[in-house]
């Protein structure tokens, strides 16, 4: 895979540390802690995943590291540098299904962000294009959203994160909206993308096995106000494969990780 | 999509409609002094046409449709897109809008003409307002309409402003402001030629009514087909691009 753009990467490209963090949300009846004094180192190129039960700010920790959402103490750099606002040289991010825009076609979806920076049009058809091919979709730039599968779309969501060729993918639920099949092709999909790319990837995602399929180390997190109550090594090696679900190791490590999310549920 | 068929079954109609037309008037079992045939109206249709006083009105309603359209638009874009982009302007304003636009508009005729007299400035501000509700509504619709997932994308992609304004709004919105576009076309020349037919020394609306009160059913008649047939074409073309952005509307 050659590199998608010439960007001169801060050292050390693609770490995150996320120190003392803390976030409250403010309403008219009470304040609400969303996030307590949570710390985290991400190493370049490592694929961490955030779970935890519905509402323990793990999509919100996500969104303050894509700068999208400020804490209200603490501090989070990427690539050695303070987030405050997104920057898309440094973070490339994917949500769920419904983020691409359908007025678009795939290979449009993916330039948008190129397109922002008033990016040559021929640079910007070679970058998506090299992109597409990537994720597995070339030849099928110049469909529509509504043209393609579920599973297809949210290929075409992570070539728009990569082509502007950031250090870190940060992904929010990308797959809930999937099939259990698509889903579990999706994973292997990802892994394939993320061993050619070397990205550092922060993936949050409901699935217990989803997240120790995915992981190097898997975060949990406890409910409001969140906290990391466990940080898991995953040791299966690479790559993974579909017998590993059915293994010990694999039953041990998500058997530890539902403890802690029983206990809050 | 649709099978030929369907669309043969609709021309079917459509003629048949004419032939009756044409066979109640020619036997007679309609009054032809009531009901001129459909020939007859249309020949007088070719006829008026060529009419320099018809032409003449028929740029006069043009001018006035179009100006009060022109300014009902862009204004009802403005108050909807103010009105959705604020959650308590939203909440105070929507339930009085459609207070506003449950009244039949005709009722506050005579007051355009007092306030106005009678003339371009009447007609203008009469179709203005005919529309402005509709547009208003239908913005407000179109800006919830926008995904707050687009919009969010936009912004963790460094757009600005003006970038989403036009990358993400506009095309959100596309679908459901040519709709709005339609419809309100639909108020804005009722209420222009109403105030045409209501009280106007000029218009195409003062002609049709000038030509019933005379009983002129033959020149009556071809000023329906002909306000008809300018409707229905702005009314098509406007749907014809619609259903090009149909797929993203939601």
């Amino acid at each position: 895979m050659q590199p998608l753009a010439n960007i001169t990467p801060l050292k050390p490209a693609g770490a995150i540390e996320v120190r003392n963090v803390g976030q409250i949300f403010k309403t008219t009846s009470q304040d609400v802690v969303a996030l307590q004094d949570v710390s985290l180192d991400v190493k370049p190129g490592r694929f961490v995943v955030l779970v935890g039960p519905s509402g323990c700010g793990k999509s919100t920790l996500l969104m303050m590291m894509a700068g999208l959402r400020q804490q209200t103490s603490g501090t989070i750099t990427i690539s050695g540098a303070p987030i405050l606002e997104p920057d898309p040289n440094r973070v490339g991010v994917v949500f769920q299904e419904a983020s691409l825009f359908p007025w678009l076609t795939a290979e449009e979806n993916v330039e948008f962000p190129l397109a922002l920076r008033r990016v040559s049009k021929d640079e910007r058809r070679a970058k998506a294009q090299d992109a597409l091919k990537l994720v597995g979709l070339e030849g099928f730039g110049k469909r529509h959203p509504h043209e393609l599968s579920g599973g297809m779309k949210q290929r075409v969501s992570i070539a728009r994160g990569l082509v502007q060729d950031p250090p870190v993918l940060l992904m929010d639920e990308p797959f809930a909206a999937l099939d259990e099949q698509t889903r579990m092709t999706m994973g292997d999909e990802l892994l394939r993308i993320w061993a050619a790319t070397g990205k550092t990837v922060v993936f949050v995602t409901h699935s217990l096995t989803e997240a120790v399929y995915l992981a190097d180390e898997v975060i949990v997190m406890s409910p409001r106000p969140g906290r990391i109550v466990d940080h898991l090594q995953v040791s299966l090696p690479r790559p993974r494969t579909y017998e590993m679900l059915s293994g010990d190791a694999f039953g041990r490590m998500r058997d530890r990780i539902w403890q802690h999310i029983r206990k809050s549920a | 999509m649709q099978g030929l068929g369907v669309k043969a079954a609709r021309i079917a109609i459509v003629v048949a409609l004419f032939a009756i037309w044409e066979i109640l008037s020619r036997t007679g079992i309609v009054n032809p002094r009531l009901l001129p045939s459909a020939s007859d109206t249309l020949s007088m249709l070719g006829d008026l046409l060529q009419r320099a006083s018809v032409r003449k009105d028929l740029v006069v309603t043009a001018t006035e449709v179009l100006t009060a359209f022109a300014l009902a638009v862009p204004f009802g874009v403005l108050i909807g897109f103010l009105i959705a982009e604020n959650r308590y302007f939203a909440d105070v304003a929507k339930p009085l809008l459609f207070f506003a636009f449950s009244i039949p508009k005709s009722i506050f005729l005579p007051m355009f003409i007092l306030v106005f007299g009678v003339g371009f400035a009447q007609k203008v501000g009469f179709g203005f307002f005919s529309t402005i509700f509709i547009v208003i509504m239908s913005t407000t619709t179109a800006v919830e309409s926008v995904k707050v997932e687009h919009l969010t994308i936009a912004r963790s992609y460094g757009a600005t402003q003006m970038q989403t304004a036009f990358r993400v709004y506009l095309p959100s919105m596309l679908p459901v402001l040519l709709e709005a576009l339609r419809i309100s076309m639909i108020f804005n020349l009722t209420g222009v030629i109403l105030a045409e037919m209501y009280a106007s020394r000029d218009g195409i609306g003062h002609q049709i009514a000038t030509w019933g009160e005379n009983f002129q059913m033959k020149q009556l008649l071809a000023g329906v087909v002909m306000i008809a047939v300018i409707a229905i074409t702005f009314n098509e073309l406007v749907r014809w691009v619609e259903t090009r952005c149909s797929h993203w509307r939601t």
